[in-house]
């Protein structure tokens, strides 16, 4: 599954780049993350509870960073598993500026999902990446442009 | 008079039982002390196990057991394949995964626990840690150099190469006169979803040292067999039961690993062991069917005569061999020239192992794939040489006179009327008049196809020589003191009604009441031989061996009355419950004779006492049923719907017993057929995870989905068994599924359009019109 | 296909369904026909450990008419709508759509209150809520509100039901004279939900103009819309064969396709406008036999 899309943000560069790199900044924008700690080996341990609307699991996965170029991009490589399935996917993200002296990030990847959210699931399964997705960045966005952010 | 009852629609036997859900499936076993099982299942296509940790499902109250593969190791037999083919290869299936899984839903661990609901809740607690491994799912990417293997040890993921030649085909190629027509079809793959899952209950009573076992199977002589072989109790310590089954369509003529777990948990532990399949289970575990690539051409002269054809087909088999995985693609090479005397044939056939759930026998097993291909090309071939395909599939039938007639691919068809069978068709269809509206409506741009498909089957399975495990079948038939008789059949009908036909033979034969006969079958307890349901065999078959034991049993009877008749007994016949000369002069009651048979007070010298007897028939041949189908499609235009509009059927199952239940047979055929067409597909995405998991997804074919079946008869009778009856369970599915992609072909021709791969889903069929014509 | 394990409540009392609800908070789940929610727990997709089923709760099972205002009761199933003659005749697109649903045994126990709150992208009943501007009661303990249908679907599965609140009632108004309504949809040929479905509801004027369209959509993206720029293009027009084809064009602007093994995003925005179009000629036929005026001719 493809996961592709952008969101601008009405921040500087830098800032949302210092944002994104933060765990609890990031833990915070994920809706319903219940954990995110850096590991000794450099990745995040996550637990993620996700819900849209009656359907709820609970996720624990690693979140890993490579090809980290501040202010410009990184790439993100995730696995997550629950109850009788798994998520993985790996994207890039890169944040440039927009034309209204915003930021604009972008993000592409590809995700598999397998076992229970595979075989039941593939009528919503792109929708709720979607939706997940979307949330993510509305509250990041809130998160960056709160006043006690500055 | 006698009543006459064979080839009368005579309501079932089965059905009020049914009906009033007052009959027992073998989920309604409930067992003294029964402990319940479930199973963790591969979450991955492919991985290697680096460990499973049951710790804490084991500590959860109430749980007995948990056992994975390296609990089962040495203790426990391999599921096993009966398919003896030359030079095939077969892999390792253990009932639990070792080491390594290689299809998701491929089950790793199970759970005996005291209630079902804490089974499952307990399966949900074991921690699998899985590498994932490089997945195939592509059957012809599997067979390229480099793929990833589905089982390192066998070196490639080619289980078999089988090929399949006849006639002259050197003089085929040198003969430049003649049009060569080529296609490629995918006949994708399916569920057969039968309405009740799978499920057994394993009983072991260490006491007495037996184990009996219910099982929603269409084979229980064979599971008894193979079961016994697994856990290493001698066969007549084991006893297989198959109670009420609730459809099976081929998926239940196996033997599964969760049967082999549940009998080695009732031993390890005592007690009664309970498995009830769940739907979404049954979608992943239970076998499937079709999935095959087949590359055909056929060589065609100028006047329409096919003089040759050529398939390539690539099975995909999926990660291990059930029962009879790699037989089922052999039987589309078998049957490959459909009802056609095309003197030259060539067939290659590969089995290809991929990271999916094993594929095996589904209603029709390899003949609705080899139908489809002939049907299709035929389709084709016909529109290429510029003829209406009715015309062209008559140029190419052979006459009735020429049967029975040897193909080139090694098999014998008994009797058939291709010819007649069309005929009939066009005829109740309107097939002419039909055309004509195809052409009126065209000239308003809107789309009507109409599709034929004429099929021949080969049913009644089968002589022992070509069978994996023999092809006879068992038959008793006791005459108790009161006159009333049981019957006691090796088949194992599961839906299919023969407890009415069998009864209907007996009381045809003695001249009896239909309700003095009760069928008894499905118990190697009960019945001491037997093969199973499937392969359109049962009445065919089984139904002949107590047809022949009923004979020798009115011998014996005859020679009882002659005396007291003062007859000799050939004169005598059964009739209205009495034994007569055929003039009536002389008769003595049906029950006089039965008395005299058991009480034995005056029994002619060297007659046993007693009326029991039983007979194994070994037919001399299959029998080839065959029908004619038309469907006719509308397609709307603007969105790609297809709409079934008419359908129209004529087969020729042979003798037919009870029209009412041949008639069922070839609805419920029918809608599983068009499902295929139109419907059904069974999908894994690239990294092999099912996605089409629930029938939320899966599209199941509905009754309101389809038009009144139009549908006729005719009985062209075989002389393989004394019934002249064939077989008739499989024919609608074999039959319709190509006469639907006809139709819509047919519709879509106007449009420059060949062929449209299964299923035909809207939006395919939009894309298709949306298209630039093709030329 | 079994659940996890959960306790059973049944309140008799909205009263006792709140205490209820207040007591298990995010671990409890309202239950009505269960089907939605129990297909789902089967899968344990979602595994509430209290069900609170508020089926028990007769005042929410009614459907009433006071001055051509219509109430229907959450716990009004599928069924119950379509048989009702009171709706067939004041309100016929709901019965219309719950025909459409599912199969006979899903719309004898199927409820329309379960399903607006579950709100299953491609439920039927969104579409039809949508294209009546109908209004959604919900009460808590804290008192009742009345949400706007167009306020109601916010994203994929999700309402702007409070956590504490039930959806007790549905309200729509009587079908104006001059009215024409229709339902139509792509059924998937699996589950039987909208791969696209429209709800039309189109008003006349004497003239035989559009006096008012309005047009729900559902199936196509992560909730139900109503397509205001379909019915924006055809408002105060005389609806054509060509005015519809224009409005209809429009059906699928601006919304974000979902895509599934069925139908791609493409072939759904396809969809969305082929069926509007049905939809609004269906509704617009209906409107001139529904008035006495002569229809106009109309060439597109």
């Amino acid at each position: 599954m493809k996961i592709e899309g952008a969101y601008s943000i009405a921040a500087p560069r830098e800032t949302v780049w210092q944002y994104l790199m933060s765990p609890e900044s990031l833990a915070h924008a994920l809706l319903g993350c219940e954990k995110l700690e850096p590991a000794p080996d450099g990745s995040f341990q996550a637990v993620l509870k996700i819900g849209i609307g009656a359907v709820k699991g609970t996720y624990q996965g690693r979140i890993e960073l490579a090809d980290v170029v501040p202010p410009v991009s990184y790439r993100m490589k995730v696995e997550g598993k629950g109850a009788g399935g798994f998520v993985s996917g790996e994207g890039t993200l890169s944040l440039s500026a927009d034309n209204q002296g915003g930021t604009k990030i972008q993000y592409s990847g590809e995700a598999q999902v397998g076992g229970l959210i595979a075989s039941v699931g593939q009528r919503l399964v792109q929708a709720t990446a979607r939706q997940v997705v979307n949330q993510f960045f509305q509250a990041f966005s809130k998160q960056v442009l709160s006043p006690s952010a500055k | 008079m006698a009543i006459a009852i064979l080839g009368e629609r005579i309501k079932r036997k089965e059905d009020p039982r049914l009906i009033q859900g007052r009959s027992h499936y073998v989920d309604d076993f409930k067992l003294d002390g029964m402990l319940h099982m479930a199973f963790a299942r591969s979450i991955y296509a492919h991985a290697r196990i680096k460990s499973v940790d049951v710790t804490a499902a084991e500590k959860m109250p109430g749980v007995m057991a948990v056992l994975t593969g390296a609990d089962l190791k040495g203790k426990l037999g391999l599921v096993p394949c009966a398919a003896g083919m030359e030079g095939l290869k077969v892999p390792d299936h253990p009932c639990l995964a070792i080491d390594e899984v290689r299809y998701a839903g491929e089950p790793v661990a199970a759970v005996i626990a005291t209630d079902r609901y804490l089974a499952r809740d307990a399966a949900e607690k074991i921690e699998v840690d899985y590498e994932p491994l490089p997945v195939v799912v592509n059957p012809e990417k599997a067979i390229e150099p480099g793929s990833p293997l589905v089982h390192q040890k066998l070196g490639d993921n080619l289980a078999f190469v089988a090929k399949l030649e006849g006639g002259d085909w050197k003089a085929i190629e040198a003969d430049t006169s003649l049009k060569v027509v080529k296609q490629r079809l995918v006949n994708q793959r399916l569920a057969p979803a039968s309405m009740e899952t799978r499920g057994v209950i394993a009983s072991y009573s260490p006491g007495e040292d037996m184990l009996t076992v219910w099982s929603s199977t269409q084979i229980p002589h064979i599971l008894k067999t193979q079961l016994a072989i697994m856990t290493g109790l001698d066969e007549a310590r084991c006893r297989v039961i198959a109670p009420e089954v609730g459809g099976a369509f081929g998926s239940k003529l196996n033997v599964y690993g969760e049967e082999g777990v549940a009998c080695f948990a009732s031993r390890m532990l005592g007690k009664p062991v309970k498995w009830i399949e769940g739907r979404r289970e049954n979608m992943l575990a239970t076998i499937h069917g079709r999935d095959q690539i087949n590359n055909v051409e056929i060589y065609v002269q100028p006047d329409g005569k096919v003089m040759g054809l050529k398939c390539w087909i690539i099975a995909d088999l999926g990660a291990y061999h059930q029962l009879l995985t790699p037989a089922i693609p052999t039987l589309t090479a078998l049957m490959i020239l459909g009802c056609y005397n095309i003197p030259n044939v060539f067939v290659e056939t590969k089995g290809v192992f991929t990271n999916k759930m094993a594929t095996d026998a589904y209603r029709g097993a390899g003949r609705p794939e080899a139908t489809y291909i002939i049907e299709r090309i035929m389709d084709i071939a016909a529109r290429e040489m510029n003829m209406d395909p009715a015309e062209f599939r008559m140029k190419n039938f052979p006459q009735p006179k020429e049967f029975p007639l040897a193909l080139p691919t090694g098999v014998t068809y008994d009797t058939a009327n291709y010819q007649k069978a069309l005929k009939k068709l066009t005829k109740i269809s309107g097939y002419a008049k039909l055309r004509r509206e195809q052409e009126k409506l065209r000239k308003k741009g809107k789309y009507l196809g109409l599709g034929l498909s004429t099929y021949v089957e080969i049913c009644a399975m089968g002589p022992s020589s070509r069978m994996p495990a023999g092809g006879w079948e068992f038959g008793s038939v006791r005459i108790d003191p009161t006159g009333k008789v049981t019957v006691l059949s090796g088949t194992s009908p599961h839906g299919q009604g023969e407890e009415t036909t069998f009864a209907q033979i007996v009381a045809e034969g003695f001249g009896i009441p239909y309700d003095d006969v009760t069928v008894f079958h499905g118990d190697t307890g009960m019945v001491p031989l037997g093969i199973g349901t499937f392969g359109s065999r049962t009445t065919a078959v089984g139904g002949t061996a107590i047809h022949n034991a009923v004979e020798k049993l009115k011998k014996k009877m005859a020679r009882i009355a002659a005396p007291k008749l003062e007859v000799k007994p050939g004169e005598l016949i059964f009739e209205s419950g009495k034994i007569q000369t055929k003039d009536g002069a002389k008769s003595v009651a049906f029950g006089d004779i039965v008395a005299e048979a058991i009480f034995a007070k005056q029994l002619p010298p060297g007659i046993e006492p007693g009326l029991a007897e039983q007979f194994v028939f070994e037919p001399p041949n299959y029998t080839f049923p065959f029908g004619a189908h038309l469907a006719v499609v509308e397609i709307d235009a603007e969105t790609g719907e297809v709409k079934l509009r008419n359908y129209y059927a004529v087969d020729d199952c042979g003798r037919v017993l009870n029209p009412m239940l041949v008639d069922g047979q070839i609805h419920g055929g029918l809608a599983q057929g068009i499902g295929q067409a139109l419907w059904e597909d069974h999908v894994y995405d690239e990294n092999g995870q099912l996605l089409t998991g629930t029938l939320m997804d899966y599209a199941m074919p509905k009754a309101h989905q389809f038009p009144w079946f139009e549908t006729s008869g005719m009985e062209t009778r075989t002389p393989v068994n004394p019934l002249g009856v064939k077989g008739v369970g499989e024919a609608g599915t074999i039959g319709s599924t190509p006469a639907v992609v006809n139709a819509v072909v047919d519709a879509l021709s106007q449009h420059g359009v060949r062929h449209v791969d299964m299923p035909l889903k809207p939006e395919k069929i939009w894309r298709i019109l949306n298209q630039p014509m093709s030329a | 296909m079994i659940t996890e394990p959960f306790e059973y409540h049944s309140p008799t009392t909205l009263e006792e369904a709140w205490q209820a609800m207040a007591e298990t908070g995010a671990d409890g789940k309202i239950v009505a026909g269960g089907h939605s929610l129990i297909p789902i727990m089967k899968l344990r997709l979602a595994s509430p450990k209290y069900l609170i089923d508020i089926g028990r709760i007769e005042e929410l099972r009614n459907i009433r008419e006071e001055d051509g205002r219509i109430e229907i009761g959450a716990l009004a199933t599928h069924y119950q709508i379509e048989a009702s003659d009171l709706l067939k005749r004041l309100c016929p697109l709901l019965p219309e759509t719950a025909s459409e649903i599912g199969d006979v045994q899903v719309r004898n126990k199927g409820t329309i209150g379960g399903s607006l709150a579950h709100a299953d992208p491609a439920a039927d009943w969104p579409a039809a809520i949508l294209a009546l501007e109908a209004e959604i009661e919900a009460r808590s303990a804290r008192g009742s509100r009345s949400i706007k249908a167009a306020d109601y679907f916010l994203d994929l599965m999700t309402t702007a039901l409070q956590p504490d609140e039930i959806l007790t009632s549905i309200r729509v108004r009587a079908m104006p004279p001059h009215t024409g309504q229709a339902y139509l949809k792509l059924h998937h040929p699996a589950s039987g939900y909208a791969m696209v479905g429209v709800a039309a509801c189109v008003t006349l004027t004497e003239s035989g103009a559009v006096a008012k369209a309005a047009v729900g959509l559902t199936g196509a993206g992560a909730k139900a819309v109503r397509a205001v720029a379909v019915e924006e293009v055809l408002s105060g027009k005389s609806p054509t064969n060509h005015k519809l084809d224009e409005a209809a064009a429009v059906a699928a602007q601006g919304l974000e396709l979902n895509s599934d093994l069925y139908a791609s995003a493409e072939y759904r925005g396809h969809l969305a406008r082929v069926y509007t179009r049905r939809a609004l000629a269906k509704a617009v036929e209906r409107a001139r036999g529904a008035s006495s005026l002569q229809p106009v001719a109309v060439q597109g």
